[in-house]
Protein backbone atom coordinates (compact mmCIF):
# COMPACT_ATOMS: atom_id res chain seq x y z
CA UNK A 1 0.00 0.00 0.00
CA UNK A 2 2.82 2.36 0.96
CA UNK A 3 4.61 1.40 -2.24
CA UNK A 4 1.52 2.09 -4.34
CA UNK A 5 1.00 5.46 -2.69
CA UNK A 6 4.63 6.35 -3.37
CA UNK A 7 4.23 5.31 -6.98
CA UNK A 8 1.13 7.47 -7.43
CA UNK A 9 2.79 10.41 -5.68
CA UNK A 10 5.89 10.19 -7.84
CA UNK A 11 3.77 9.93 -10.98
CA UNK A 12 1.73 12.99 -10.08
CA UNK A 13 4.92 14.88 -9.32
CA UNK A 14 6.37 13.90 -12.63
CA UNK A 15 3.22 14.87 -14.47
CA UNK A 16 3.03 18.26 -12.84
CA UNK A 17 6.53 19.07 -13.99
CA UNK A 18 6.04 18.36 -17.63
CA UNK A 19 4.33 16.33 -20.28
CA UNK A 20 5.09 13.61 -22.92
CA UNK A 21 4.84 11.54 -26.09
CA UNK A 22 2.70 8.47 -26.58
CA UNK A 23 1.06 8.63 -29.90
CA UNK A 24 0.92 4.93 -30.59
CA UNK A 25 1.01 1.66 -28.72
CA UNK A 26 2.35 1.27 -25.22
CA UNK A 27 4.48 -1.85 -25.60
CA UNK A 28 4.97 -2.52 -29.29
CA UNK A 29 7.09 -0.79 -31.86
CA UNK A 30 5.53 2.14 -33.70
CA UNK A 31 6.42 4.56 -36.48
CA UNK A 32 5.27 8.15 -35.81
CA UNK A 33 7.93 10.79 -35.35
CA UNK A 34 7.60 14.32 -34.06
CA UNK A 35 7.14 17.42 -36.16
CA UNK A 36 10.26 19.35 -37.11
CA UNK A 37 11.22 21.34 -34.03
CA UNK A 38 8.57 19.50 -31.98
CA UNK A 39 9.30 18.57 -28.40
CA UNK A 40 7.50 16.24 -26.12
CA UNK A 41 7.75 14.68 -22.73
CA UNK A 42 6.44 11.39 -21.39
CA UNK A 43 6.18 10.21 -17.83
CA UNK A 44 5.39 6.57 -17.35
CA UNK A 45 4.69 4.32 -14.39
CA UNK A 46 5.61 0.73 -15.11
CA UNK A 47 5.45 -2.54 -13.28
CA UNK A 48 6.56 -6.04 -14.14
CA UNK A 49 5.46 -8.99 -12.06
CA UNK A 50 7.20 -12.34 -11.97
CA UNK A 51 6.32 -15.47 -10.06
CA UNK A 52 8.55 -14.20 -7.21
CA UNK A 53 8.45 -10.43 -7.11
CA UNK A 54 7.17 -7.23 -8.71
CA UNK A 55 9.10 -4.22 -9.98
CA UNK A 56 7.89 -0.63 -9.90
CA UNK A 57 9.47 2.09 -11.94
CA UNK A 58 8.86 5.59 -13.16
CA UNK A 59 10.36 6.48 -16.48
CA UNK A 60 10.67 9.73 -18.37
CA UNK A 61 11.39 10.30 -22.01
CA UNK A 62 12.24 13.57 -23.66
CA UNK A 63 11.94 13.68 -27.44
CA UNK A 64 12.84 16.26 -30.04
CA UNK A 65 12.07 16.34 -33.74
CA UNK A 66 15.21 17.33 -35.63
CA UNK A 67 13.23 17.05 -38.84
CA UNK A 68 9.77 15.65 -39.46
CA UNK A 69 11.44 12.28 -40.09
CA UNK A 70 14.26 12.30 -37.55
CA UNK A 71 13.67 12.25 -33.82
CA UNK A 72 16.08 12.00 -30.91
CA UNK A 73 15.07 10.71 -27.48
CA UNK A 74 16.54 10.18 -24.08
CA UNK A 75 14.84 8.17 -21.39
CA UNK A 76 15.76 7.84 -17.75
CA UNK A 77 14.31 5.63 -15.02
CA UNK A 78 13.47 6.14 -11.39
CA UNK A 79 13.49 2.66 -9.90
CA UNK A 80 11.09 2.24 -6.99
CA UNK A 81 11.55 -1.49 -6.61
CA UNK A 82 13.99 -3.57 -8.65
CA UNK A 83 13.64 -7.28 -9.25
CA UNK A 84 16.48 -9.32 -7.82
CA UNK A 85 15.84 -11.91 -10.54
CA UNK A 86 14.79 -9.90 -13.55
CA UNK A 87 13.48 -11.54 -16.70
CA UNK A 88 15.38 -10.75 -19.89
CA UNK A 89 13.16 -8.25 -21.64
CA UNK A 90 12.96 -4.66 -22.72
CA UNK A 91 9.48 -4.69 -21.26
CA UNK A 92 8.27 -1.77 -23.27
CA UNK A 93 10.00 -1.30 -26.61
CA UNK A 94 9.86 2.47 -26.65
CA UNK A 95 10.80 2.93 -23.02
CA UNK A 96 12.64 -0.04 -21.50
CA UNK A 97 11.16 -1.52 -18.34
CA UNK A 98 14.61 -2.27 -16.98
CA UNK A 99 16.90 0.23 -15.25
CA UNK A 100 18.75 1.45 -18.32
CA UNK A 101 19.25 5.06 -19.35
CA UNK A 102 18.76 5.03 -23.09
CA UNK A 103 19.41 7.51 -25.89
CA UNK A 104 17.88 6.76 -29.25
CA UNK A 105 17.43 8.05 -32.75
CA UNK A 106 14.26 7.34 -34.71
CA UNK A 107 14.42 7.75 -38.45
CA UNK A 108 11.21 7.53 -40.44
CA UNK A 109 12.72 6.43 -43.73
CA UNK A 110 9.46 5.86 -45.57
CA UNK A 111 6.19 7.72 -45.43
CA UNK A 112 3.28 7.71 -47.81
CA UNK A 113 0.31 9.81 -46.79
CA UNK A 114 -2.21 8.70 -49.37
CA UNK A 115 -5.53 9.86 -47.98
CA UNK A 116 -7.33 11.90 -45.37
CA UNK A 117 -5.92 10.58 -42.09
CA UNK A 118 -4.25 7.66 -43.86
CA UNK A 119 -0.59 6.82 -44.19
CA UNK A 120 1.89 4.00 -44.48
CA UNK A 121 5.26 4.57 -42.87
CA UNK A 122 8.38 2.79 -41.70
CA UNK A 123 10.79 3.81 -38.98
CA UNK A 124 14.19 2.57 -37.88
CA UNK A 125 15.41 2.92 -34.32
CA UNK A 126 18.97 2.88 -33.07
CA UNK A 127 19.73 3.27 -29.40
CA UNK A 128 22.51 3.02 -26.88
CA UNK A 129 21.94 2.46 -23.21
CA UNK A 130 23.80 2.32 -19.96
CA UNK A 131 22.52 0.56 -16.85
CA UNK A 132 21.81 2.23 -13.52
CA UNK A 133 22.54 -0.92 -11.54
CA UNK A 134 25.72 -2.96 -11.19
CA UNK A 135 24.14 -6.34 -11.74
CA UNK A 136 20.91 -7.72 -13.12
CA UNK A 137 19.90 -11.21 -12.14
CA UNK A 138 23.40 -11.76 -10.74
CA UNK A 139 25.11 -10.80 -14.01
CA UNK A 140 27.50 -7.83 -14.14
CA UNK A 141 25.93 -5.23 -16.38
CA UNK A 142 27.49 -3.21 -19.17
CA UNK A 143 26.28 -0.84 -21.86
CA UNK A 144 24.15 -2.11 -24.68
CA UNK A 145 23.05 -1.25 -28.19
CA UNK A 146 19.62 -1.75 -29.62
CA UNK A 147 18.25 -1.57 -33.12
CA UNK A 148 14.70 -2.01 -34.35
CA UNK A 149 12.60 -1.46 -37.39
CA UNK A 150 8.86 -1.11 -37.67
CA UNK A 151 6.36 -0.46 -40.37
CA UNK A 152 2.71 0.32 -40.14
CA UNK A 153 -0.54 1.83 -41.26
CA UNK A 154 -2.44 4.63 -39.58
CA UNK A 155 -5.88 5.96 -40.35
CA UNK A 156 -8.73 7.60 -38.50
CA UNK A 157 -10.20 4.19 -37.72
CA UNK A 158 -7.58 1.45 -37.92
CA UNK A 159 -3.94 1.16 -36.98
CA UNK A 160 -1.46 -1.67 -37.43
CA UNK A 161 2.25 -1.90 -36.79
CA UNK A 162 4.64 -4.79 -37.14
CA UNK A 163 8.27 -4.66 -36.16
CA UNK A 164 11.29 -6.41 -34.81
CA UNK A 165 14.38 -5.50 -32.85
CA UNK A 166 17.57 -6.73 -31.30
CA UNK A 167 19.43 -5.71 -28.16
CA UNK A 168 23.01 -6.63 -27.42
CA UNK A 169 24.73 -6.13 -24.08
CA UNK A 170 28.50 -5.91 -24.00
CA UNK A 171 30.66 -8.07 -21.78
CA UNK A 172 31.76 -6.80 -18.39
CA UNK A 173 34.07 -8.57 -15.93
CA UNK A 174 33.54 -11.93 -17.64
CA UNK A 175 29.77 -11.51 -17.46
CA UNK A 176 27.40 -10.72 -20.28
CA UNK A 177 23.65 -10.53 -20.45
CA UNK A 178 22.20 -12.60 -23.24
CA UNK A 179 21.09 -10.87 -26.40
CA UNK A 180 17.43 -10.18 -27.03
CA UNK A 181 15.77 -10.53 -30.42
CA UNK A 182 12.09 -9.63 -30.33
CA UNK A 183 9.12 -8.92 -32.54
CA UNK A 184 5.96 -6.93 -32.00
CA UNK A 185 2.56 -6.75 -33.62
CA UNK A 186 -0.05 -4.14 -32.76
CA UNK A 187 -3.55 -3.55 -34.06
CA UNK A 188 -5.48 -0.45 -33.08
CA UNK A 189 -9.07 0.69 -33.50
CA UNK A 190 -10.87 3.96 -32.87
CA UNK A 191 -14.59 3.36 -32.22
CA UNK A 192 -17.15 5.52 -34.01
CA UNK A 193 -18.13 7.33 -30.83
CA UNK A 194 -14.61 8.80 -30.71
CA UNK A 195 -14.63 10.02 -34.28
CA UNK A 196 -15.52 13.52 -33.16
CA UNK A 197 -13.41 16.17 -34.81
CA UNK A 198 -10.47 18.01 -33.25
CA UNK A 199 -10.38 19.42 -30.57
CA UNK A 200 -12.74 16.79 -29.13
CA UNK A 201 -11.11 13.97 -27.10
CA UNK A 202 -9.77 11.14 -29.18
CA UNK A 203 -9.62 7.57 -27.81
CA UNK A 204 -8.42 4.35 -29.34
CA UNK A 205 -7.80 0.81 -28.20
CA UNK A 206 -4.87 -1.42 -29.13
CA UNK A 207 -4.31 -5.14 -28.99
CA UNK A 208 -0.59 -5.51 -28.47
CA UNK A 209 1.64 -8.53 -28.69
CA UNK A 210 5.32 -9.11 -28.12
CA UNK A 211 7.46 -12.15 -28.84
CA UNK A 212 10.83 -12.24 -27.11
CA UNK A 213 13.69 -14.70 -27.50
CA UNK A 214 16.31 -13.94 -24.82
CA UNK A 215 19.68 -15.56 -25.27
CA UNK A 216 21.60 -17.25 -22.48
CA UNK A 217 23.71 -14.99 -20.28
CA UNK A 218 27.39 -15.53 -19.58
CA UNK A 219 28.43 -15.71 -15.92
CA UNK A 220 32.13 -15.63 -14.96
CA UNK A 221 33.10 -16.53 -18.50
CA UNK A 222 30.77 -19.49 -18.65
CA UNK A 223 27.66 -19.65 -20.77
CA UNK A 224 24.76 -21.02 -18.77
CA UNK A 225 24.71 -24.81 -18.81
CA UNK A 226 21.29 -24.48 -20.32
CA UNK A 227 22.49 -22.81 -23.49
CA UNK A 228 19.03 -22.35 -24.89
CA UNK A 229 17.25 -19.29 -26.16
CA UNK A 230 14.12 -18.49 -24.19
CA UNK A 231 10.77 -17.95 -25.86
CA UNK A 232 7.98 -15.76 -24.62
CA UNK A 233 4.80 -14.38 -26.15
CA UNK A 234 2.85 -11.65 -24.37
CA UNK A 235 -0.51 -10.25 -25.42
CA UNK A 236 -2.73 -7.60 -23.93
CA UNK A 237 -4.85 -4.50 -24.43
CA UNK A 238 -3.88 -0.88 -24.14
CA UNK A 239 -5.89 2.31 -24.36
CA UNK A 240 -4.81 5.70 -25.61
CA UNK A 241 -6.69 8.92 -24.96
CA UNK A 242 -5.67 12.20 -26.58
CA UNK A 243 -6.89 15.69 -25.96
CA UNK A 244 -5.10 18.65 -27.48
CA UNK A 245 -1.48 18.47 -26.42
CA UNK A 246 -2.13 15.77 -23.82
CA UNK A 247 -2.21 12.04 -24.04
CA UNK A 248 -2.73 9.24 -21.57
CA UNK A 249 -2.27 5.56 -22.23
CA UNK A 250 -2.46 2.51 -20.04
CA UNK A 251 -2.46 -1.20 -20.58
CA UNK A 252 -1.24 -4.61 -19.62
CA UNK A 253 0.47 -7.59 -21.18
CA UNK A 254 0.00 -11.18 -20.11
CA UNK A 255 2.01 -14.22 -21.12
CA UNK A 256 0.31 -16.69 -23.41
CA UNK A 257 3.44 -18.77 -23.91
CA UNK A 258 6.66 -18.96 -21.87
CA UNK A 259 9.64 -21.21 -22.17
CA UNK A 260 12.32 -19.44 -20.19
CA UNK A 261 14.44 -21.99 -18.39
CA UNK A 262 17.00 -19.45 -17.18
CA UNK A 263 14.76 -16.52 -16.22
CA UNK A 264 11.83 -16.28 -13.84
CA UNK A 265 8.37 -16.69 -15.31
CA UNK A 266 6.48 -13.46 -15.90
CA UNK A 267 2.93 -12.95 -14.68
CA UNK A 268 2.06 -9.57 -16.18
CA UNK A 269 3.33 -6.15 -17.19
CA UNK A 270 1.46 -2.95 -16.38
CA UNK A 271 2.13 0.46 -17.76
CA UNK A 272 0.62 3.92 -17.68
CA UNK A 273 1.97 6.83 -19.66
CA UNK A 274 1.23 10.54 -19.68
CA UNK A 275 2.30 12.53 -22.71
CA UNK A 276 2.54 16.21 -23.43
CA UNK A 277 3.50 17.76 -26.74
CA UNK A 278 5.24 21.05 -26.17
CA UNK B 1 -8.31 69.51 -49.07
CA UNK B 2 -4.70 68.51 -48.44
CA UNK B 3 -5.88 66.05 -45.76
CA UNK B 4 -8.38 64.57 -48.17
CA UNK B 5 -5.61 64.14 -50.74
CA UNK B 6 -3.46 62.26 -48.24
CA UNK B 7 -6.38 60.00 -47.35
CA UNK B 8 -7.05 59.25 -51.01
CA UNK B 9 -3.36 58.47 -51.66
CA UNK B 10 -3.15 56.23 -48.58
CA UNK B 11 -6.38 54.49 -49.55
CA UNK B 12 -5.09 53.78 -53.03
CA UNK B 13 -1.79 52.55 -51.61
CA UNK B 14 -3.42 50.26 -49.04
CA UNK B 15 -5.88 48.99 -51.66
CA UNK B 16 -3.10 48.09 -54.07
CA UNK B 17 -1.15 46.36 -51.27
CA UNK B 18 -4.23 44.43 -50.21
CA UNK B 19 -4.84 43.33 -53.77
CA UNK B 20 -1.76 41.14 -54.03
CA UNK B 21 -2.26 38.63 -51.27
CA UNK B 22 -3.88 35.42 -50.22
CA UNK B 23 -7.20 35.97 -48.49
CA UNK B 24 -8.29 32.46 -47.54
CA UNK B 25 -6.74 29.01 -47.88
CA UNK B 26 -8.45 25.67 -47.32
CA UNK B 27 -5.43 23.37 -47.40
CA UNK B 28 -5.96 19.64 -47.83
CA UNK B 29 -3.72 17.61 -45.51
CA UNK B 30 -3.13 13.88 -45.94
CA UNK B 31 -1.84 11.55 -43.22
CA UNK B 32 -3.14 13.45 -40.19
CA UNK B 33 -4.89 10.91 -37.97
CA UNK B 34 -4.97 12.07 -34.35
CA UNK B 35 -5.66 14.95 -31.99
CA UNK B 36 -1.98 15.78 -31.26
CA UNK B 37 -1.36 15.78 -35.03
CA UNK B 38 -4.05 18.42 -35.45
CA UNK B 39 -2.85 20.28 -32.38
CA UNK B 40 0.74 20.35 -33.65
CA UNK B 41 -0.28 21.51 -37.11
CA UNK B 42 -2.60 24.18 -35.74
CA UNK B 43 0.11 25.44 -33.43
CA UNK B 44 2.70 25.43 -36.21
CA UNK B 45 0.44 27.36 -38.55
CA UNK B 46 -0.47 29.87 -35.84
CA UNK B 47 3.20 30.73 -35.46
CA UNK B 48 3.20 32.22 -38.94
CA UNK B 49 2.71 35.95 -39.23
CA UNK B 50 -0.23 37.19 -41.23
CA UNK B 51 -2.98 34.87 -40.09
CA UNK B 52 -6.37 35.96 -38.82
CA UNK B 53 -7.58 32.48 -37.84
CA UNK B 54 -6.72 28.80 -38.21
CA UNK B 55 -8.95 25.77 -37.80
CA UNK B 56 -7.80 22.20 -38.34
CA UNK B 57 -10.25 19.40 -39.03
CA UNK B 58 -9.16 15.79 -38.66
CA UNK B 59 -12.29 14.41 -40.27
CA UNK B 60 -12.08 16.73 -43.28
CA UNK B 61 -8.29 16.40 -43.43
CA UNK B 62 -8.02 20.12 -43.90
CA UNK B 63 -6.54 23.26 -42.41
CA UNK B 64 -8.78 26.28 -42.82
CA UNK B 65 -6.83 29.52 -42.81
CA UNK B 66 -8.18 33.06 -42.94
CA UNK B 67 -5.42 35.51 -43.62
CA UNK B 68 -5.08 38.95 -42.14
CA UNK B 69 -5.20 42.11 -44.18
CA UNK B 70 -1.80 43.12 -45.57
CA UNK B 71 -0.28 39.69 -45.02
CA UNK B 72 2.71 38.46 -46.97
CA UNK B 73 2.11 34.75 -46.51
CA UNK B 74 2.67 32.43 -49.40
CA UNK B 75 1.08 29.09 -50.20
CA UNK B 76 4.56 27.62 -50.30
CA UNK B 77 5.16 28.66 -46.70
CA UNK B 78 1.84 27.16 -45.61
CA UNK B 79 2.52 23.85 -47.37
CA UNK B 80 6.06 23.76 -45.98
CA UNK B 81 4.64 24.01 -42.47
CA UNK B 82 2.32 21.09 -43.21
CA UNK B 83 5.31 19.05 -44.40
CA UNK B 84 7.35 20.01 -41.32
CA UNK B 85 4.62 18.45 -39.21
CA UNK B 86 5.09 15.15 -41.01
CA UNK B 87 2.04 15.30 -43.27
CA UNK B 88 1.46 15.73 -46.95
CA UNK B 89 0.02 19.00 -48.26
CA UNK B 90 -2.24 18.28 -51.22
CA UNK B 91 -4.52 20.54 -53.23
CA UNK B 92 -5.82 23.77 -51.75
CA UNK B 93 -8.78 25.99 -52.35
CA UNK B 94 -7.62 29.59 -52.23
CA UNK B 95 -9.19 32.98 -52.38
CA UNK B 96 -6.68 35.54 -53.53
CA UNK B 97 -6.22 39.09 -54.68
CA UNK B 98 -3.64 39.64 -57.38
CA UNK B 99 -2.60 41.04 -60.70
CA UNK B 100 -3.95 39.00 -63.60
CA UNK B 101 -1.69 39.06 -66.64
CA UNK B 102 -1.99 37.50 -70.06
CA UNK B 103 1.14 36.24 -71.77
CA UNK B 104 0.36 34.64 -75.12
CA UNK B 105 -3.08 33.37 -74.13
CA UNK B 106 -1.73 32.04 -70.85
CA UNK B 107 -3.17 33.68 -67.81
CA UNK B 108 -1.40 33.98 -64.51
CA UNK B 109 -1.80 35.82 -61.22
CA UNK B 110 1.10 37.10 -59.16
CA UNK B 111 0.68 37.14 -55.38
CA UNK B 112 3.40 37.85 -52.85
CA UNK B 113 6.19 36.53 -55.04
CA UNK B 114 4.21 33.50 -56.15
CA UNK B 115 2.76 32.88 -59.59
CA UNK B 116 -0.54 31.08 -60.00
CA UNK B 117 -0.84 29.86 -63.59
CA UNK B 118 -4.44 29.54 -64.67
CA UNK B 119 -4.94 25.96 -65.81
CA UNK B 120 -6.71 25.10 -69.01
CA UNK B 121 -9.37 23.08 -67.23
CA UNK B 122 -10.79 26.32 -65.88
CA UNK B 123 -14.37 26.54 -67.20
CA UNK B 124 -14.59 28.38 -70.53
CA UNK B 125 -17.22 30.80 -69.27
CA UNK B 126 -14.70 31.99 -66.69
CA UNK B 127 -11.73 32.03 -69.07
CA UNK B 128 -13.55 34.19 -71.60
CA UNK B 129 -14.36 36.78 -68.98
CA UNK B 130 -10.81 37.21 -67.70
CA UNK B 131 -9.29 40.64 -68.14
CA UNK B 132 -5.79 41.84 -67.30
CA UNK B 133 -5.52 43.82 -64.11
CA UNK B 134 -6.41 43.47 -60.49
CA UNK B 135 -8.64 40.56 -59.66
CA UNK B 136 -10.07 38.64 -56.73
CA UNK B 137 -10.77 35.01 -57.43
CA UNK B 138 -11.38 31.61 -55.93
CA UNK B 139 -9.66 28.57 -57.32
CA UNK B 140 -8.33 25.12 -56.61
CA UNK B 141 -4.54 24.96 -56.55
CA UNK B 142 -3.31 21.63 -57.82
CA UNK B 143 -1.17 19.31 -55.75
CA UNK B 144 2.60 19.59 -56.13
CA UNK B 145 5.26 17.25 -54.77
CA UNK B 146 6.01 18.21 -51.16
CA UNK B 147 9.73 17.83 -51.74
CA UNK B 148 9.77 20.06 -54.79
CA UNK B 149 7.68 23.04 -53.86
CA UNK B 150 8.36 26.17 -55.90
CA UNK B 151 6.76 29.56 -56.16
CA UNK B 152 4.75 28.54 -59.19
CA UNK B 153 1.36 26.85 -58.96
CA UNK B 154 -1.38 25.72 -61.29
CA UNK B 155 -4.82 26.98 -60.37
CA UNK B 156 -8.23 26.04 -61.70
CA UNK B 157 -10.35 29.14 -61.24
CA UNK B 158 -13.84 28.36 -59.99
CA UNK B 159 -15.10 31.89 -59.44
CA UNK B 160 -14.07 35.44 -60.20
CA UNK B 161 -15.38 37.76 -57.52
Amino acid sequence: MKRTALLILLTITAISKVSAQGHGPLYGLQTPTLAKGGFDFNAAAMSLATEDDQSFMLRYIWSYGVTEDLQINITTPTMVNRLSEAPRTRGNNNMPANGDIEASVWYRFFSNAFGVGKRFESTAILSVSTPTEETRGGINLSNSIHGAISTGYASRTWYAWVGGGYQYYFEKDNDQLGDLPYASLVVGYRPNIFMGDYPKPDWRVFLESLAEFPGASMNEGQISPVDQRGKKVMIGPSFLGLYGAWGISFGALFPVYQNVVQDPQERYRLSMNISYWL
Amino acid sequence: MKKLGIIVVLSIFSFSTAMAQLVKVDQEVFGMDCAPCAYGLERGLKKMDGLQSVKVSLNDGKAYLKLAADNDLSLQKIQKEVKNNGFSARSAEVTLNGELVNDGNKWSVSVNGETFKVSLDTPDDILTKLKPGKVQLIGRVKDEEDDGLSNTWNIRITEVL
